[in-house]
């Protein structure tokens, strides 16, 4: 017997919150192989038309770790006290400021990444998420192992907590894909929003302690701007747990992760209530 | 499911549209700030701007049969498939499916240019919702039914167009849907491509798979359908029996046409004396614009003429819709030399069973003297409109000889 498929107007605002996480997890994971060939399709074939190929993923973090050392020596950068080499911790703190602009960048593309087809073709359209996830994931790794290397030369040995990094990026991941999704589906009706949110990204950037360190803020009201940023707190967990070990103001990492993972669900059912609307508009 | 044979039900159908880009997003806003507030969902009221791109659509499709949609170019076809397809929701009304759609919409989505045609089958069959398993089963069918040889093993990107549309629709229609919904996909290929698509998609059929075609070709939607659903302006204009759905939308578009085309003819004169002042068509007995085809026909042409014509001939052309001259006769030609005319009159034309196709004509009269064809006196290009019906009949080709079939069988 075959299923029944019922399409009726709002028919997804009148799914439950807790239903439509159920539905959409089941989707994805229904779509393990769709996953994967969409995975393999973006990922591998961006690279079959240079001549470098897959060295291309190599080489622009190397040359950023240059620019970094460069600076450095040239005594550009006042450091503070870090415990590690700066070149390291500002190396170390922008490659996770780069795995979160990742988790953003790429849950913003989600509906784009589908564009081509998502107009002929009806799938979940939240394997779209996974893929672009699995995508920076993947650009992100080959950074963070060249990363660590450097972290060597520089004779930092990363602490034995390392191997809780998938767990510390885990509310990275929230916060970044959950203002990604809102992105993804606020783009296709209004792309001015986008712009004004990217800007402000790269303003978030500079009250967040990646290319200096908090203690040397003298500045009062930038430390407040500083100690309100959640990002503040889940980028340090990382690095501290890579560096230290431990994790400094472990309360209030809790808290900012706790709110960014009910902030990530929220946002995630409003993509899966509004995508729907907007997937018209995407002409 | 109302009717368990049913496998598409689609009951009071509505679907907004909005032809202003900026009011289209900003209602795309509102409708994603009422979901995120989840209170006051669209209630499925026109705003400022919007009308219907389909209004109250019904009809139903039952296992194993076809359904033609028709209409011309903006009725909301496309977006009915999408509505079914589930890519757009609707605003008002309900659809059930029952089973998996195929959709050859486009076909080919989601090729990635840079992948071969093999990559590309395992990339397009999952994207159709095919697991790994029907991929690698299917998988030697689809490369003999799109049979474009090596190419199988270079990049899509280096396909021609039709290379691309054999391998989507070869996907496609091995994908197993139990639902074929296909958008004038078969209007593209070469013949020998399209004959392949015929015979896959009855076999198909046999097979107790359900089809929805939209196509602007009648004569595949008359072969393909039992019932065909006719479409204007978003609204339904008819629905029902194939043959009568299509003849009634031949006859609509042909009027639409011929109103278009109307006095379009031009009429030359060369001689002030002499005058062609009208013609008449007759079926039958009776005068009328409107002949069948297989009854006999008469074109009367009235002439007036206040000097004398040595040696006159007259010529009568009928041209088809596409404007390829059907017939073209002339007196002299035809066995009936005039030797000369004076004063008024009348030139009959006539044909015992007219077997000529069912379409909109254009009549050519011309007049000419001294026994020359180019020595023109009268020219009355396309100048006379008149229509043959149907009469029931189907034929596709330009005439039909009436043929006596007869069957012999070896013993």
């Amino acid at each position: 017997m075959s299923n029944i498929t019922i399409y009726t107007p709002n028919e997804r605002s009148k799914t439950g919150l807790f239903e439509t996480w159920g539905i959409m997890i089941r989707n994805i994971i229904n779509s393990r192989d769709l996953i994967y060939q969409l995975f393999k399709r973006d990922f591998f074939m961006s690279y079959k038309k240079s001549f470098l190929g897959l060295t291309w993923i190599f080489i622009s973090p190397i040359v950023g770790i240059i620019s970094w050392v460069f600076l450095n020596y040239a005594g550009v950068l006042q450091p503070g006290s870090t415990g590690i080499p700066f070149p390291a911790y500002v190396l170390l703190s922008s490659s996770i400021w780069g795995l979160f602009m990742g988790f953003y960048g790429s849950a913003a593309g989600t509906l784009g990444a589908g564009s081509g087809f998502i107009m002929q073709v009806k799938y979940p359209h939240e394997v779209l998420l996974v893929k672009q996830t699995a995508q920076s994931l993947a650009n992100f790794l080959v950074t963070f192992i060249v990363n660590i290397i450097v972290l060597l030369l520089f004779g930092v040995t990363p602490s034995w907590a390392i191997i809780l990094f998938p767990i510390v990026i885990l509310p990275l991941f929230f916060l970044g894909a959950g203002m990604g999704l809102f992105i993804s589906v606020i783009s296709v009706v209004a792309t001015d929003l986008t712009n004004i949110f990217n800007i402000l990204l790269g303003l978030v950037f500079y009250i967040t302690p990646i290319v200096y360190i908090q203690s040397t803020i003298k500045s009062e009201f930038l430390t407040r701007l500083i100690e309100l940023n959640p990002l503040t707190y889940l980028i340090g967990a990382v690095r501290d747990t890579i560096v230290y070990g431990k994790i400094d103001n472990v309360g209030s990492f809790i808290l900012v992760s706790l709110l960014s993972f009910v902030f990530f669900m929220l946002t995630w059912r409003l993509f899966y209530v509004s995508e729907h609307k907007v997937i018209e508009k995407m002409f | 499911m109302k009717n368990p044979d049913n496998v598409i039900e689609v009951e009071h159908l509505y679907k907004k549209f909005t032809r202003s880009l900026k009011r289209s997003l900003f209602y795309g806003l509102s409708d994603v700030t009422r979901n995120m507030l989840g209170t006051n969902y669209d209630q499925g009221k026109l705003r400022k701007g919007e009308f219907w791109s389909l209004e109250d659509i019904n009809f139903t499709l039952k296992k194993g049969e076809a359904l033609g949609i028709i209409g011309q170019n903006g009725s909301g076809k496309t977006t009915l498939l999408r509505i079914i397809n589930g890519i757009f929701p609707p605003d008002k009304g309900e659809v059930r499916v029952k089973g998996k759609i195929g959709a050859l919409i486009a076909v080919g989505a989601g090729f990635h240019p840079h992948m071969t045609g093999r990559e590309n089958i395992y990339l397009n069959g999952t994207i159709l919702g095919m697991t790994k398993e029907d991929i690698e089963r299917e998988y030697e069918n689809i490369i003999n039914f799109a049979d474009i040889g090596d190419f199988i093993d270079a990049p899509v990107a280096t396909y021609s167009s039709g290379m691309t549309i054999r391998l989507g629709f070869s996907i496609a229609i091995h994908s197993k849907p139990e639902i074929l919904l296909a958008d004038e996909v078969l209007a593209v290929g070469d013949l020998g491509f399209a004959l392949k698509c015929y015979r896959k998609i009855a076999e198909y059929r046999e097979s107790g798979g359900s089809i929805i075609l939209v196509s602007h070709g009648l004569q595949l939607i008359r072969n393909t359908c039992k019932e065909v659903l006719w479409i204007d302006k978003g609204v339904t204009k008819e629905y029902g029996d194939a043959q009568s759905v299509c003849d009634h939308y031949e006859k609509f578009i042909l009027e639409k046409d011929s109103k278009n085309t109307e006095g379009m003819g031009s009429i030359i004169h060369t001689d002030d004396k002499v005058r062609i002042t009208g013609v008449e068509f007759f079926n039958t007995e009776t005068k009328n614009k409107e002949v069948k085809v297989g009854d006999p026909l008469t074109i009367r042409i009235n002439f007036d003429s206040q000097r004398k014509i040595n040696k006159p001939i007259f010529t009568v052309s009928l041209s088809n819709p596409e404007n390829i001259q059907v017939i073209s006769n002339y007196t002299n030609f035809d066995g009936f030399p005039i030797d000369s005319l004076e004063g008024k009159g009348y030139l009959d034309f006539k044909v015992d069973k007219l077997s000529l196709k069912a379409s909109e004509y254009k009549c050519t009269i011309t007049l000419t003297e001294n026994n020359d064809i180019n020595n023109h006196l009268e020219w009355h290009d396309k100048a006379y409109n008149f229509r043959v019906d149907s009469n029931g009949t189907i034929s596709y080709g330009l005439v039909t000889p009436f043929p006596q079939w007869d069957l012999k069988l070896e013993k």
